[in-house]
């Protein structure tokens, strides 16, 4: 009888409830998907860097499982506020307290059963995808192979049944304390509005903007994880404030008889918002809370999806690159392995030059935009000190300037395919990396580079930024390019190898370049890195560099792609999550309360509203719930987003505008804020014309 | 015949084929400026449904309501929901106010439905909290108030755009002895003051007392009609008591 009970009631509840249904089954289909890249990832072997996807996808389901468990636990909740009259009459007809809230879970647990049943069937899909897209990503061939794995199914089970354990363990103990009374009367509670000290509550409002623009301003002076984690609590307190303060403002607006609410329907709807404000204030604070993450989320894993689709190509311009400190290095052993695994075209030994001068470096330091005022003092002339501190030991570039000869800088074109540079007997060339080409303009002026015979000064040809490979083999940033006469004057510095191959290289090579380096140089994954022995470096970039003494094109780009992959990925997985968790909130509250307060808009229809108009302002109200905490994140993150993504394009040089970031990831997101927004106002609308 | 509202051989079936119910069977009447009519009946008799049709919610089966020249069974959805703003006015039993309006914001988003001036609304409002004694509960929520100032305020939010007709179900339905007294001397004041003509329907022989026609409904028909004329309201109220001992009606108690 309670198994046929719990059955109906489940029934009647999804008809209910089906955008939540929907929600939890997206939420197990992408569970499933992205937990198969922890077990039937089909790219495992490939990378050296492999554990980074599992340990950031396990990362990742921690915090979803959590936010995961508040949805569920909401949910619980909220249906049995509404239900608890039903409930009431339950125990009034005698059945036990054990016995009812044992039916409550049961059918809860129904609910999520069907719900984890449908996500796993979308799920297959969605890994399938999800596969091609990550292969796209290495480029690689995939092809579909569909299939259930047990271990990535129990992984599923258990975040699955951990979310629901959380939620209902908690809604349990509510139980416990209810009483029949309390239960027929919870219905009715909540229609209460109380308003108590408006006046007082009202400043908050400007005060939380108040404290927005302040927390605007210390983002970008942030240092330690001390101050980041104030600054995370005070944000968080500020948003919870902001909802208190918006509705006391309307209150107060309303209570004033201000003008705007002798218009139209504008009374009905400001006192709508204001009063579903106030008695969710903390779960809009939440919600605000997940889509501003969601938002930081998808922007920074924009960014990286940026980075490899733009500038990663032009990183790795040489089939193969080897670097060594030791200037008679003749890269015998490396000649062998490439002559023994690859078909070379050209194989070309070289040396980078230096004149045991630091002047470019100095240059480097002191203006580009990445270091701002770091190197220099108060009166703009270079920190000599810092500086020599920097070179010395920072690593960012070679403790002294770096030259190349123009016969091997026309070799390295050659090799490129790209047309011979041609100078002057008393000229040089800036060879300089494509992001740094608009900040090293003016360089020309500053340099003061001599000629072979050490007595006249060469004059600057120009500056050329076609990709050379320059985070440390082809200099770190620049190099520049001396007729071969001035050469004489200079000491070869380290020695590089460049080479052009048949074809792809086979997938091992680099491992092969790498096995010559005796076990101490490489570095956890394997790569044999420079030592930091002045002679080495690895140029500006920042967030993402990638520097190792041997470089195979066709190795390294999927590696590193597999690497941001597992960024990019993870990101993408806790920015869905959370919007579509905060959008179901907001949906459920909504079209529950269309079914609840449907006599409201039998009461406007009364007063003469035409039912257009009642659409109407169904959609505005709407649009109000949907936009508040939307439009919030967005004016909370877009600063924060903007000075991260200004900062993302200085330092690793993708070519698009700062805020591109930001505006991708708010149409993502209002591509999914859309789909439950319709689908919300359709249901709504259904709910409210029913009666009529 | 008056041409203020006219009710000819109104008819409004339920059900289709055998299974037909005659909610409402040839209903004829007219109601004249200034009237307050009653409409008694037991449960089932079609009082409701009556109401209803010329509430413009429910739409006839046959025959048709004229509002002076206006015959609103002819009338369209969207010509009915303006109607209805500009010309009537409801009062239900469950005093169907806005939870989240306070007393005096239910009757200000009435006359802003409308469209008017702040100032002529303001004005407006506070003349009816003053008619209808409930200026002194104007902040107050709904629910924070009694179920007669709550009627009251229904009443008012009805009356503060001059609808040609009041229609009111079972007004007090919902109140104790006292706070219906109040309100059936309200609507009384309304109907001499204001001139507001009031159809009421109920099943109280103590609320219809106070109308100056009754009319009685028993199965969907017309079966009497008392008019009150210059009797007191005890002699009216003994005068419909007998003519529901008379048909067996229903007797709620006549205090």
């Amino acid at each position: 009888m309670l198994g046929k009970l719990a059955w109906r009631n489940m029934k009647r509840s999804a008809r209910d409830y089906l955008v939540y249904i929907l929600t939890m089954t997206v939420v197990t289909a992408l569970m499933y998907a992205f937990n198969s890249l922890i077990f039937q990832n089909v790219l495992t072997g490939y990378f050296e860097l492999e554990g980074m996807m599992e340990m950031m996808i396990g990362l990742a389901t921690f915090f979803i499982v959590l936010i995961v468990a508040w949805l569920i636990n909401y949910m619980v909740k909220f249906m049995l506020e509404k239900r608890s009259s039903e409930f009431g009459i339950y125990l009034l007809l005698g059945m036990k307290k054990k016995t009812v809230s044992r039916l409550y879970m049961r059918e809860n647990l129904l609910l999520g059963g069907a719900s984890f049943l449908l996500g796993i069937l979308f799920g297959l899909l969605v890994q399938q995808v999800l596969m091609a897209v990550m292969f796209a990503m290495v480029r690689m061939e995939y092809h579909l192979s569909v299939s259930l794995n047990k271990w990535t199914i129990l992984m599923t089970v258990l975040c699955y049944m951990g979310c629901y354990l959380l939620a209902l363990f908690r809604c349990k103990r509510k139980f416990k304390k209810m009483n029949i009374h309390d239960l027929m009367n919870a219905k009715r509670r909540n229609e209460e509005i109380k308003e108590k000290r408006e006046g007082a509550k009202r400043i908050l409002f400007p005060l939380s903007v108040l404290f927005i623009f302040a927390f605007w301003t210390i983002f970008s002076m942030m240092n330690n994880a001390g101050e980041i984690a104030l600054f995370l609590i005070g944000l968080v307190l500020t948003i919870y404030l902001f909802y208190m303060g918006i509705s006391a403002w309307i209150i107060c607006y309303v209570r004033k008889k201000g003008n705007g609410i002798y218009r139209g329907q504008n009374l009905f709807l400001l006192r709508q918002f204001a009063s579903k404000v106030r008695t969710m204030q903390f779960t809009m604070g939440t919600l605000t809370a997940l889509f501003t993450i969601a938002l930081m989320g998808a922007s920074v894993a924009l960014m990286f999806s940026d980075y490899e689709n733009t500038v990663l190509d032009d990183k790795f311009p040489f089939d193969v690159q080897v670097y060594s400190s030791q200037v008679q290095d003749d890269f015998a052993d490396e000649i062998a392995v490439l002559k023994e695994n690859t078909e070379p075209l050209d194989i070309y030994p070289y040396h980078i030059y230096t004149d045991q001068e630091n002047q470019v470096n100095t240059w480097m330091l002191t203006h580009l935009r990445a270091w701002g005022a770091m190197y220099r003092n108060e009166d703009g002339s270079p920190d000599m000190a810092e500086i020599e501190e920097e070179l010395k030991s920072g690593g960012t570039y070679c403790t002294y300037d770096t030259y190349m000869g123009l016969s091997d800088y026309n070799h390295l074109r050659q090799m490129l395919g790209r047309e011979k540079a041609v100078l002057g007997a008393g000229e040089y060339l800036v060879q300089i990396k494509p992001r740094l080409a608009d900040e090293v303009k003016d360089i020309g002026k500053d340099l003061k580079i001599a000629d072979a015979s050490g007595k006249g000064y060469l004059s600057c040809a120009g500056i050329c930024s076609d990709p050379f490979s320059q985070d440390g083999h082809n200099g770190g940033d620049y190099v520049i390019i001396v007729p071969d006469e001035v050469l004489g004057r200079m000491q070869p510095y380290y020695s590089e190898l460049a080479a052009d191959i048949r074809g792809d290289a086979p997938g091992d090579l680099c491992r092969k370049l790498d096995d010559l380096t005796e076990e101490g140089e490489r570095d956890f994954v394997g790569h044999a890195v420079p030592e930091l022995a002045g002679n080495s470096c690895c140029g500006s970039d920042n967030i993402i560099s990638y520097t190792a003494d041997n470089l195979v094109r066709d190795n390294l780009i999927p590696e590193v792609k597999y690497m941001l992959a597992s960024l990019i990925i993870p990101l993408f997985y806790i920015g869905l999550v959370f919007v579509c968790v905060a959008v179901t909130v907001l949906s459920v509250q909504q079209l529950s309360d269309s079914a609840k307060y449907k006599f409201r808009y039998d009461v406007l229809a009364k007063l003469g509203l035409e039912r257009r108009e009642i659409r109407h302002m169904i959609l505005k109200q709407l649009a109000a719930y949907y936009l508040c905490p939307a439009l919030f994140a967005i004016v909370i993150s877009g600063k924060m987003i903007l000075s991260m993504s200004k900062g993302f394009v200085v330092m690793t040089g993708v070519p698009v505008p700062s805020g591109t970031f930001f505006i991708k990831s708010i149409a993502l997101f209002f591509g999914i804020y859309l789909v439950y927004y319709v689908v919300t106002y359709i249901g709504f609308r259904r709910n409210v014309e029913e009666m009529r | 015949m008056s041409n203020y509202i006219r009710v000819c051989d109104v008819e409004k079936y339920y059900g289709n084929g055998s299974n037909v119910t005659k909610a409402v069977d040839r209903v004829s009447f007219s109601v004249e400026k200034g009237e307050f009519v009653g409409v008694m009946g037991a449960s089932g008799s079609g009082k409701t449904t009556l109401l209803n049709m010329l509430a413009t919610i429910d739409r006839v089966t046959a025959g048709h309501i004229y509002y002076e020249d206006t015959d609103i069974t002819e009338l369209k959805e969207d010509a009915l929901s303006e109607f209805r703003k500009s010309n009537l006015g409801f009062v239900f039993q469950e005093y169907n106010l806005l939870d989240t309006l306070t007393i005096e914001e239910n009757i200000i988003l009435a006359l802003t439905l409308q469209g008017g001036k702040k100032k002529q609304i303001q004005e407006e409002c506070e003349q009816m909290l003053r008619l209808l004694g409930i200026g002194d509960v104007r902040e107050k929520f709904p629910y924070q108030v009694s179920g007669g100032q709550k009627q009251r305020c229904a009443c008012a939010r009805a009356m503060v755009n001059h609808p040609k007709l009041l229609l009111a179900d079972e007004p007090t339905g919902a109140l104790d002895s006292r706070s219906a007294q109040i309100l059936l001397e309200t609507f009384t004041n309304l109907n001499r003051t204001m001139g507001a003509t009031i159809l009421m329907v109920t099943h109280d022989a103590f609320s219809a007392s106070y109308c100056s026609r009754i009319l009685f409904l028993k199965d969907g028909r017309i079966f009497h009609e008392l008019v009150r004329g210059q009797k007191s309201r005890k002699v009216f109220l003994q005068e419909i008591l007998d003519v529901l001992s008379l048909t067996g009606g229903e007797l709620s108690d006549a205090r």
